[in-house]
């Protein structure tokens, strides 16, 4: 019974807000004469015919598949990158500036440049714009958690004699996840930019690219479908972020409550 | 010394709060920018204050030419040509009062119209050559490419500045009358700077492109298969300027004075084609060289009514609207 209290509760939360801003947006819209902000009616009813299965296939789809790509390289390269940095002073000590360097140059910047070296039409230079960008707010942080790792603990794990797969698993990875974590949610939402960045340069499928297209061809209420449905898919990922990390920083969690309670 | 640091702490926060004031301002006047621009007629003297929208291309060389030989100050003109990316970021430009007149190509009009924008033509803008192998727009291809003609590009990746534009609806034509299916070819979107090095590296198979560009590629090794303007029509109305309907009824005098102006520089560039190269100088960064090799477009001030009925069946075939728009409230 309280349970059903709480989701309810909660699920009220939520919603409250978004419910308001619809409301909003449909009132203050609803008698718009102007083409460039039609009423959000007109969006609404042009939002099943625009994200149609065959869109949905053809364009969603595929740009999802990029940010996915993109974004797991990044993590990958990111935390093993930031463990080796952050592990060794000396390594550090010699990376950090250029890391500073190149974290500095917004990626959109890059787009022409990455097409010269991976091609201007196809998936690849998307892709490896996606991860340029996700790279380094992942390994930033990840050099930031290993680095504040409790030397204690290390020194416990070196004395045990763990073997160097399990403290490299057990004590550096899972020491510095709150921070890789951090990052990782900061990149999560640079790569949607970039999902979208990256198609506005030569392509002609893909979320962003759509969204162009519609707003080339003054089809206004196809266009904000299409924001709408970059925002939604935000929500989304941001959900099954939290979700994931949820989970895996379940004991972060318990040790926070156990600290807070001691 | 305490004291000190206040007052530069002090000062400091009321240069931001000032910096703060100003960007607020700068931004407000630019959203509203529609209602200064337009402002000016009648105020003292007679010279009333228009804002043009143009792409920095060969095409609208009159319009620099003529404000440059005093067409539109004779007319009572101040006009100030501001560059936009296309004739797509144009269209809105003039439609929320932006500007009060733009520069865009026949199809994207056509489309405007479709969606139900209120546009009117008040000029041609710029028209094909006419002649086959001389025109200023062409599709290229590397020198030893397998593509001969047009139907060969059936199947290709092709470069264009702008997915369904004008140039894809040519090109689709070029290839259609030369019996190849267009709707096998995949179009994909480039600027004109990035076409050359992308059909070079071998990423297109091909590119439409206009002059300069069209003189840059040829002039690298490349190869004009196939000149998409003529074959769609020799007499083609390739772009025009327009002003918004609203525009048009409530300052009728200021279109009517743009359209002779225009006209008249129309009429001048196409008799002084040696004065377009020279000024082409002044708003591209065009070489001598490749300012004396451009093949030059034709201007006319007589709209091609046929080429522009055309151009919307073609829109029709190639499914970028089902229905024809009304040709006649578009048209002046």
């Amino acid at each position: 019974m309280t349970t059903v209290a709480t989701w309810g509760r909660q699920l009220f939360w939520l919603l409250a807000l978004p419910l308001v801003l619809l409301t909003l947006w449909w009132v203050a819209s609803a008698d718009s004469t102007s083409i460039f902000w039609p009423p959000l009616s007109t969006i609404l009813e042009a939002f099943p015919q625009t994200w149609d299965a065959d869109r949905i296939v053809n364009d969603a789809l595929p740009s999802l598949a990029r940010l996915g790509i993109g974004y797991a390289l990044a993590l990958v390269a990111g935390v093993a990158g930031g463990i080796l940095v952050g592990l060794s002073r000396t390594v550090r000590a010699l990376c950090e500036p250029s890391m500073e360097f190149f974290r500095a140059i917004p990626p959109p910047v890059l787009v022409p440049v990455i097409a010269l070296f991976a091609g201007y039409t196809g998936s690849t230079s998307k892709i490896v714009t996606i991860a340029l960008g996700c790279l380094w707010p992942i390994l930033l942080n990840t050099v930031e958690g290993v680095r504040g790792l409790d030397e204690v603990q290390l020194d416990t794990a070196r004395v045990y004699r763990f073997r160097s797969r399990t403290r490299l698993l057990q004590v550096v990875l899972r020491g510095a996840s709150p921070q890789i974590a951090a990052g990782a949610r900061q990149a999560l939402s640079i790569g949607v930019i970039l999902m979208v960045i990256s198609e506005l340069f030569g392509a002609n499928r893909g979320l962003g690219a759509s969204i162009v297209q519609f707003q080339r061809a003054f089809a206004v209420p196809e266009m904000w479908t299409g924001i709408i449905l970059l925002g939604l898919i935000g929500v989304a990922l941001a959900g099954l972020f939290r979700l994931v990390e949820h989970r895996a920083l379940a004991w972060y969690r318990g040790v926070r409550r156990a600290d807070r309670g001691a | 010394m305490h004291r000190l640091f206040t007052r530069v702490a002090r000062r400091r926060g009321r240069t931001i709060a000032a910096l703060t004031l100003a960007l607020t301002l700068s931004a407000t006047a630019t959203a509203c920018g529609g209602d200064d621009a337009s402002a000016g007629d009648g105020s003292g003297d007679d010279t009333t204050a228009v804002t043009v929208g143009v792409i920095p291309i060969l095409d609208v060389a009159p319009i620099y030419l003529g404000v440059e030989q005093g067409f539109f100050a004779d007319e009572g003109l101040d006009v100030t040509l501001e560059t936009a990316q296309g004739g797509a970021a144009i269209v809105p430009g003039v439609v929320s009062g932006q500007f009060q007149f733009g520069f865009s190509n026949t199809i994207s009009l056509l489309l405007a119209t479709s969606e139900g924008l209120p546009l009117t033509v008040v000029a041609d803008g710029v028209s094909s050559t006419g002649e086959e192998g001389n025109d200023f727009g062409a599709v290229i291809v590397p020198a030893d490419s397998d593509i001969k003609t047009a139907a060969d590009l059936e199947g290709k990746k092709v470069a264009v500045n702008t997915l369904n534009n004008i140039n894809t609806t040519t090109t689709n034509e070029a290839v259609r009358k030369d019996g190849g299916d267009p709707s096998t070819i995949e179009y994909v979107e480039l600027a004109f700077p990035d076409i050359i090095p992308a059909i070079q590296k071998g990423d297109v198979d091909a590119g439409q492109v206009v002059e300069p560009f069209l003189t840059i590629g040829t002039s690298s090794g490349m190869r004009a298969v196939t000149d998409n303007f003529v074959q769609t029509d020799p007499d083609l109305t390739v772009a025009m300027y327009f002003t918004s309907e609203q525009f048009a009824q409530e300052d009728p005098e200021v279109v009517e004075a743009f359209t002779s102006a225009m006209n008249e520089s129309l009429d001048y560039a196409q008799e002084n084609p040696d004065a377009v190269r020279e000024v082409l100088g002044t708003y591209t960064e065009l070489d001598a060289d490749l300012q004396e090799q451009v093949i030059l477009p034709r201007w006319t001030s007589e709209i091609d009514v046929d080429s522009v009925e055309l151009l919307s069946e073609l829109a029709v075939t190639d499914g970028l609207y089902s229905e024809q728009p009304d040709i006649d409230t578009l048209l002046p």
